[in-house]
C-alpha cells in the first residue's frame, strides 16, 4: 500500500476512534505510525475532521420541532386495519407487556435490580414478535436440539458457548449496548424463546440463582443464572408449559 | 408503551436527523419538515420494524429516500460523478480557522459541497455511523462512500477557504458621530 492508498482509506477514519476495531483501517494506521510524512498528514486530517464534527455538533433543531414530531406521532394511525386503538394487536401486545412487567416487577422486588427488569422487559417485547425471529446459524441447531429434548432441564447451566454461537450466526438482540443471544426452541408442540446474556456485560443484574417464574395473561417468564450467563425464557403458552422445562 | 417507544426514538434521533436534513435541504424549515416526515413514516410503517438496533439506519435511510423523492434529480448531480481524480492534498484551511468560524458559517460551507458528496460527508461528520452503515443508508458500495468522502472533503476545504476569505474581506462600517453627519 502506498501513501496515496493509505490516505484514501484513512480519510474515512472517524476522529472519535469509533473505527479503531475495524480491520479495514489496520494496515493504513500502521503505515501512518511508521511513516512520519503520512503520520503528519493523518494528524492534520484528524484535527480538521474533529473541528468539523464539533461544529456540526453545535447545530440545534429549531424550537418546537420535537414537540411537533411527537404530536404528529400521537395522531398518526399505523397503516393496515383500521380498528379502535384498544383493538390493535400491537397495542394489545404492548398492554400485555406492561401488565406482565408490572407482575414481574412485583414478584421480583426487591430481589431483582431494575436493570434485570429491563432485560426481562426487553425479552418479553422481543418474544411477543417472534414472527421476526430467524437466522439462528448452524451451531444454534445443536443447542435448539438440546433444549427441545424432554431430558434437558432448564434452570441451571446450559451447554452454551456464547462466543461460538454468536460468531456462528446465532440471532442476537442488543440490550444496553451488549449482545444477547436469542434461541427459539419447541417442546411438546409449544414454542419458547431463550435469551442468554453474559454476566460480565451486565454486572448490575441480580438474577435469582433458583429459577424465578412469573406468569401473566397467558405469558410466562423464567429467569436464572449460572456462573457466567444470565438466562430468560419466555413462553406464550402459559405457566404449566414453562414449569415442565425446569 | 407504544407512545413511550416513539418518544424514545424521537429523543434519540431527531437531532442528528435534523442535522442530516439541514445539510441536504440547505434550509432549516425544509429540514424540519423532512425530519417530521421521516417520523411520520415511522409512525405509519416503522412499527413493523422490531429490532431497535436497526431503527437508526431505517430512519436515516428513510429520510434520505424522502429527500430524493421530494426533489427532481438534476443532471448536474450525475455529471459530477464523472469528474477527474481528486486534487492531491488540496490546500486546507488551518484547523484554527475552522474552530474560530461560526458554526452556521461552517454549515454553509458544507452546504456548498455538491449533494452527492455532501450526504456521506455529513453522515461521516456526525460520527454516529461507520462508512459501512453510510454505504447501506445511501445504497452505494463502500468504495463509493470512500471516494465521495475524499471528493467531498476537497470541496469542503475549498468552500471553507472561500468563507474565510470572505470574512477577511468584509468591510465593517466604522460609525462615528462625524461619519453619521456626513452620510
Amino acid at each position: 500500500m502506498n501513501n496515496v492508498e493509505a490516505k484514501f482509506i484513512l480519510q474515512g477514519y472517524r476522529p472519535d476512534g469509533s473505527d479503531a476495531a475495524d480491520a479495514t483501517f489496520s494496515a493504513a494506521l500502521e503505515q501512518a505510525r511508521v511513516d512520519p510524512a503520512l503520520g503528519d498528514w493523518f494528524a492534520r486530517e484528524q484535527a480538521f475532521d474533529r473541528a468539523m464534527c464539533a461544529k456540526l455538533d453545535q447545530v440545534r433543531p429549531p424550537a418546537g420541532l420535537r414537540e411537533a414530531i411527537l404530536a404528529g406521532g400521537r395522531v398518526t394511525e399505523p397503516a393496515g386495519h383500521r380498528r379502535a386503538w384498544w383493538q390493535h394487536p400491537a397495542l394489545l401486545a404492548m398492554a400485555a407487556s406492561v401488565a406482565l412487567l408490572l407482575g414481574v416487577g412485583v414478584a421480583f422486588w426487591p430481589k431483582q435490580a431494575d436493570a434485570s427488569a429491563g432485560l426481562t422487559e426487553f425479552a418479553l417485547i422481543d418474544a411477543l414478535h417472534s414472527e421476526t425471529h430467524g437466522g439462528h446459524g448452524d451451531k444454534t441447531g445443536e443447542l435448539q436440539a438440546a433444549l427441545s429434548q424432554p431430558s434437558t432441564h432448564l434452570g441451571g447451566q446450559l451447554p452454551v458457548n456464547f462466543a461460538e454461537l454468536r460468531n456462528a450466526g446465532c440471532r442476537t438482540v442488543r440490550f444496553n449496548g451488549h449482545e444477547v443471544l436469542e434461541v427459539c426452541f419447541k417442546r411438546d408442540g409449544a414454542w419458547f424463546h431463550c435469551y442468554i446474556a453474559q454476566r460480565a456485560d451486565f454486572p448490575a443484574l441480580v438474577a435469582a440463582i433458583a429459577p424465578s417464574l412469573v406468569d401473566r395473561n397467558g405469558t410466562s417468564i423464567a429467569s436464572w443464572e449460572d456462573s457466567s450467563l444470565l438466562y430468560v425464557v419466555v413462553s406464550k403458552t402459559g405457566r404449566s408449559a414453562l414449569e415442565k422445562l425446569l | 408503551m407504544a407512545s413511550d417507544i416513539f418518544n424514545q426514538l424521537v429523543d434519540a434521533h431527531y437531532t442528528p436527523l435534523f442535522r442530516f436534513a439541514l445539510s441536504l435541504t440547505k434550509n432549516s424549515s425544509d429540514a424540519g419538515d423532512l425530519t417530521q416526515q421521516t417520523f411520520f413514516i415511522w409512525a405509519k410503517q416503522g412499527h413493523a420494524l422490531r429490532e431497535a438496533a436497526k431503527a437508526k439506519s431505517w430512519l436515516f435511510t428513510t429520510l434520505y429516500r424522502e429527500f430524493l423523492r421530494g426533489r427532481r434529480r438534476s443532471e448536474r448531480v450525475t455529471a459530477l460523478e464523472d469528474l477527474g481524480p481528486v486534487e492531491a492534498d488540496p490546500p486546507a484551511p488551518e484547523v484554527d480557522v475552522v474552530t474560530g468560524m461560526d458554526a452556521g458559517l461552517v454549515v454553509e460551507a458544507l452546504q456548498e459541497v455538491d449533494e452527492v458528496y455532501r450526504a456521506p460527508l455529513t453522515l461521516f461528520y456526525m460520527q454516529d455511523l461507520s462508512y459501512k452503515e453510510i454505504a447501506d443508508i445511501l445504497e452505494v458500495p463502500i468504495g463509493t462512500v470512500m471516494s465521495r468522502l475524499s471528493r467531498g472533503k476537497a470541496q469542503l476545504r475549498a468552500a471553507l477557504a472561500r468563507k474565510e476569505a470572505g470574512q477577511r474581506g468584509k468591510v465593517v462600517p466604522f460609525q462615528t458621530p462625524s461619519a453619521r453627519k456626513l452620510s
